[in-house]
């Protein structure tokens, strides 16, 4: 194998004689001593101390000598014997793996959605949602309300009990109890999409808008009876299911208009965290 | 491309000249954190303590609120700063000045201090022994004392050889890390003063 | 690397040269961070001998059921001095030392930010620790009770009240360690102002190599969790000396608290201590794998999440004294989460050597026996954070298992490894290898012989600090097991020792670099002279001396 040799940086010469250097001096440690025995006097006997105390004072009284006005240095002759052996250089190179290469995988998602998409993404659902729910309302029972009091006894248990009348009728509560709770959930169900879409292998908008809907109409169903008897005891299974897949496509489609932003892993941790880095160029 | 950006985004840092921060800079700020981290200890003992006192003097029968020390002391702040301000436009005598002001605003808390504690002892009869609340008083407010007496030293110190003839204006670093010192004793006091006379009452 | 082509051996000028008396001012009077550092390597090495031997009159009191090698007032005094040694006197001075050794070494700097304040911290250090151990001359007071302390190293109250704790061996373990404590916090405030503010041109803190990393961390953690200790042992004095009621349970005061504070101190110094360990380790096994370290940046992340999560864990030590069940929730559940960095910085180390072309010498070893006992380690310390199963094992020999698994299997295994590394830097000869195996051999054998059995004797149900045992209990047999392990490790110790005086004496010329390392302490020769570096260098990635080796394809053009 081939060689040269070379000074690196680190052992190049200078052209000084000299290196100025700290000056070696007693008073730290004298004045560890003084503290030492300072303290050590509380269990021993207050002369102790007192000598202590004394030492100290000394000591701080010679160790500000040390560095007031200037600290104190000795030239520290440079020793040619001391330099360090020439370093060899090796001419083998070496291969580096890049990201994205041979077998070396990319972090998906590459891009994601902003939450603010997510936001009026999950708005727009829960709108078209709300209104197929009403339009269910007006076939089955003539009435919009209906599916609104349905929901709202969830939190409403009085609701919950109450007759087929009752549920036809507006009731203000229950009202801003749905609408309420409709909205924040549309919202929250809104920015999950927003940060799985990019998430899904292929055809984003499928899963988003059949699957997902699919899925989380099933685990309603499963858990329907515990959190919301009432309307478990009424509801409509294939209009639930056409509300959620409402729900799905239209914020879905709201979603996936959005611009998309690029993640950072690109980045080293170290520009992530805004640390000190080299600057990038900006593509 | 990136590789080139890289190196000629060091060689620019480099020509540019490489500036770390400043030692004693560093070294107070950590100073002052690990400072911070011994007198929590002390203002969570007292916390931890109020109203577990099995016997009297209670915190409210004995204690005044202690305007006067506080507003010296706070004020001794502000004079050190003019003071320092002085010192690095290099009117000497304003610096003396100033400086002087700082000592005779803390020895005024320092005496304040001794007062009120005069009184506690001999008046009232709380002693560090009495009951929780004396421990607790003492310890946190003895702790206190003794970093305004440290600070109180050098600054006679400072004063002295100033005096004495010695050109200070070199020392102006050193001279401004005390300062940064005796802001946190200050601030320390804030503290003190809000668990020990508004809480702890 | 085949060919040499220049002289290894060069004329230096010798250190015998000096008389004794110039010599030892040379020592005394010195400011420079290589002395120092190697000062408190010595130190730290001669405490652990003696912590040593007390540790091996305690396994030979428990060798057998119904022993009488020592009375139960030794054996607390030899529990007692036994951890506050390690933890206070071994421990530390090797944090101090091998940063202070090490830093400004591979920061490219001359010396620490603060010499003279270095020299005052070493000898601090020193004077409280013979403090300590004065206690055995000192220790009897005037009322003439006890000597040496024997409150156990973590000093519960009321047991160290003045009605409790008669004559003055509680006040030596008090002052002793306070004065110590203050070396600790000078040093480690030295180490980060260094850190911050003395980097070479190039270096920023993302080139920064692991080990200066860690130890930057390492040294937050003690300028944040020391005071705390200090505050409480100022407190304890106050109680004793001045009357106070802190601890005073008659008065109101709570000894509850005394256990906050310690282990608002206690649980970061564990992690105070092994991170020399990890930052040992984070070298070592690179240069020994020859590949970077894996995820460096998840390596630093993991050291920095360390350096505040370990800060909210401390009362997992207090399970077994009654809390509420919302505080036992919470620290079981942030002690758990510091397993999450932790098994990064495992994975990470694996997955350096994954693949690499692993070279197993001694230092090696040591690594390799670190991963897998620490590993161990940080199992049993996940069990004993679930706190109902803390509640059936606490205060048991399954605890003094885990944390010897920790310090010992971790930490004394990393210096080991890290000692072997850089004595060829600090001297100029290397260790003798084959001596390194048998010592790593004989070291890992009889660890586990000594330590694994203590995991079984304490699900058999053995307290720990009792000083001797029935016969009838089922512990005889791993008792003696662990007993004589100890053989092993003594013999271990005893030949690393020999080792080092023989490789002064008589060992290979080491060379500057004689692992074809990356860092810069490398880039200069071997003992470096005084200044370190004739021209300070310019960094320009994590690894400059594989630039300077490559200049064909250096790390900068790859390293963002
Ligand atoms: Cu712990």
């Amino acid at each position: 194998m081939a060689h040269e040799t070379h000074h690196g940086e680190a052992g190049e010469h200078s052209e000084q004689t000299h290196i100025e250097m700290p000056a070696p001096t007693f008073w730290p440690m004298v004045f560890a001593f003084g503290v030492a025995l300072l303290l050590a006097g509380i269990v021993t006997h207050w002369a102790v101390s007192a000598t202590g105390f004394v030492i100290a004072v000394c000591a701080a009284f010679g160790w500000w000598h040390d560095v007031i006005p200037h600290e104190r240095h000795e030239e520290q002759p440079i020793e040619p014997a001391l330099r360090p052996e020439p370093i060899l250089v090796e001419t083998r190179s070496v291969v580096r793996l890049q990201l994205g290469e041979g077998g070396h995988r990319r972090r998906i998602p590459e891009k994601i959605h902003p939450y603010s998409a997510g936001f009026w993404g999950g708005l727009a659902g829960g709108t078209a949602m709300a209104g197929l729910a009403c339009l269910y309302g007006l076939i089955a029972e003539h009435s919009i309300w209906y599916p609104i009091n349905l929901l709202a006894a969830m939190v409403i248990p009085d609701l919950g009990q109450a007759s087929i009348e009752q549920l036809r009728a507006f009731n203000g509560l229950a009202f801003v109890a749905a609408f309420i709770g409709h909205g924040v959930i549309s919202v929250l169900v809104g920015v999950v999409y927003a940060v799985m879409l990019p998430m899904f292998p292929k055809y984003a908008p499928f899963w988003a808008g059949i699957l997902m809907p699919l899925f989380w109409s099933g685990l309603v169903a499963t858990t329907l009876d515990i959190v919301n008897p009432a309307m478990n005891a009424r509801i409509s299974w294939p209009w639930f299911v056409a509300c959620q897949l409402g729900f799905g496509l239209v914020g879905g489609f709201v979603i996936a208009r959005s611009t998309s932003i690029s993640t950072m892993q690109a980045w080293s941790l170290a520009e992530r965290a805004f640390l000190e880095a080299p600057p990038r160029d900006e593509k | 491309m990136a590789l080139a950006q890289t190196y000629k985004g060091d060689a620019l840092t480099l020509e540019q000249g490489w500036h770390m921060p400043d030692r004693g800079t560093v070294g107070i700020a950590f100073l002052i954190v690990t400072e911070s981290a011994l007198f929590t200890i002390f203002v969570v003992a007292y916390l931890v303590y109020i109203g577990k006192s099995l016997n009297g003097p209670m915190p409210k029968d004995v204690l005044d609120l202690p305007i006067v020390a506080t507003i010296c002391l706070l004020s001794s702040s502000i004079t050190v700063v003019f003071a320092e301000h002085a010192l690095k436009k290099g009117h000497l005598g304003a610096f003396k000045l100033w400086w002087i002001a700082t000592i005779a605003l803390g020895l005024e808390f320092l005496t304040a201090t001794g007062i009120e504690w005069h009184k506690l002892i001999y008046k009232d009869h709380l002693t560090i022994r009495t009951n929780l609340f004396g421990t607790t008083y003492y310890s946190l407010v003895g702790l206190h004392a003794s970093h305004v007496i440290v600070g109180m030293v050098f600054l006679l110190l400072v004063m002295g050889v100033t005096f004495a003839g010695f050109p200070i204006q070199t020392q102006f670093r050193r001279v401004r890390f005390l300062s940064w010192y005796w802001h946190f004793v200050d601030a320390v006091w804030v503290v003190v003063f809000t668990v020990v006379y508004v809480v702890g009452r | 690397m085949a060919s040499i082509d220049y002289p290894l051996e060069r004329p230096r000028p010798k250190e015998g040269e000096f008389s004794f008396s110039e010599t030892l001012y040379r020592w005394v009077a010195t400011v420079d961070h290589k002395r120092l550092g190697l000062m408190y390597i010595v130190t730290a090495l001669l405490f652990l001998v003696i912590a040593g031997l007390m540790a091996s009159v305690m396994r030979l009191q428990l060798a057998f059921p119904n022993n009488h090698v020592v009375g139960p007032e030794t054996f607390n005094r030899l529990f007692t001095m036994h951890g506050t040694t390690m933890v206070f006197l071994v421990g530390m001075p090797f944090v101090a030392g091998l940063s202070n050794y090490l830093v400004p070494l591979m920061i490219g700097a001359r010396d620490m930010a603060f010499p003279r304040l270095n020299a005052f911290g070493y000898w601090i250090f020193l004077f409280g620790g013979l403090l300590l151990y004065f206690s055995y001359i000192g220790g009897g007071g005037l009322s003439g009770h006890g000597s040496a302390p024997d409150v156990g190293w973590f000093a519960y109250a009321p047991l160290t009240s003045k009605a409790f704790s008669r004559g003055a061996s509680t006040d030596f373990w008090i002052l002793g360690i306070l004065v110590a404590g203050i070396g600790s916090v000078a040093s480690a405030l030295n180490v980060i102002v260094t850190t911050i503010c003395m980097r070479c041109p190039g270096m920023t803190l993302t080139r920064m190599p692991m080990f200066v990393w860690v130890m930057l961390i390492d040294s937050w953690l003690i300028i944040i969790a020391l005071p705390p200790l200090t505050a409480a042992q100022v407190m304890l004095l106050i109680d004793r000396f001045l009357g106070g009621n802190f601890f005073n349970t008659q008065a109101g005061g709570s000894a509850v608290l005394w256990q906050h504070f310690f282990w608002i101190f206690g649980h970061p110094e564990v992690y105070i201590l092994i991170f020399p360990a990890f930052a040992i380790l984070s070298e070592v096994i690179p240069i020994f794998s020859r590949k970077p370290l894996f995820g460096r940046a998840a390596m630093v992340g993991a050291v920095v999440a360390i350096g505040f999560i370990s800060l909210g864990v401390w009362a997992h030590h207090m399970f077994a004294v009654g809390m509420t069940s919302w505080s036992n929730t919470f620290f079981a559940a942030s002690s758990m989460l510091v397993g999450i960095p932790t098994g990064i910085k495992i994975f990470n180390w694996t997955a350096t050597m994954y693949g690499g072309k692993l070279r197993l010498d001694t230092p090696m070893l040591f690594c390799c026996a670190f991963l897998l006992q620490f590993l161990v380690a940080g199992l049993t310390g996940i069990m004993l954070a679930v706190s109902p199963f803390d509640w059936q094992l606490h205060d048991s020999y399954f605890v003094v298992g885990h944390f010897h698994f920790t310090l010992i299997g971790g930490l004394v295994f990393g210096l080991f490894a890290g000692m072997y590394y850089w004595f060829p830097k600090a001297t100029g000869k290397l260790l003798c290898e084959k001596l390194g195996r048998w010592n790593f051999w004989l070291f890992v054998i009889g660890f586990e012989t000594t330590f694994i059995p203590m995991h079984f004797l304490g699900i058999l149900g053995m307290p720990r600090r009792i000083y001797t045992y029935a016969p009838d209990r089922g512990w005889d047999f791993w008792n003696l097991v662990s007993s004589l392990g100890v053989i092993a490790q003594a013999a271990a110790i005893a030949l690393f020792i020999w080792n080092v005086i023989d490789s002064i004496r008589s060992g290979e010329k080491a060379g500057d670099d004689p692992w074809d390392g990356w860092t810069l302490e490398w880039a200069t020769s071997s003992p470096p002279p005084e200044y370190n570096f004739e021209k300070l260098p310019v960094v320009r990635s994590s690894r400059p001396l594989w630039d300077l080796k490559h200049p064909h394809d250096p790390d900068w053009k790859f390293e963002q």
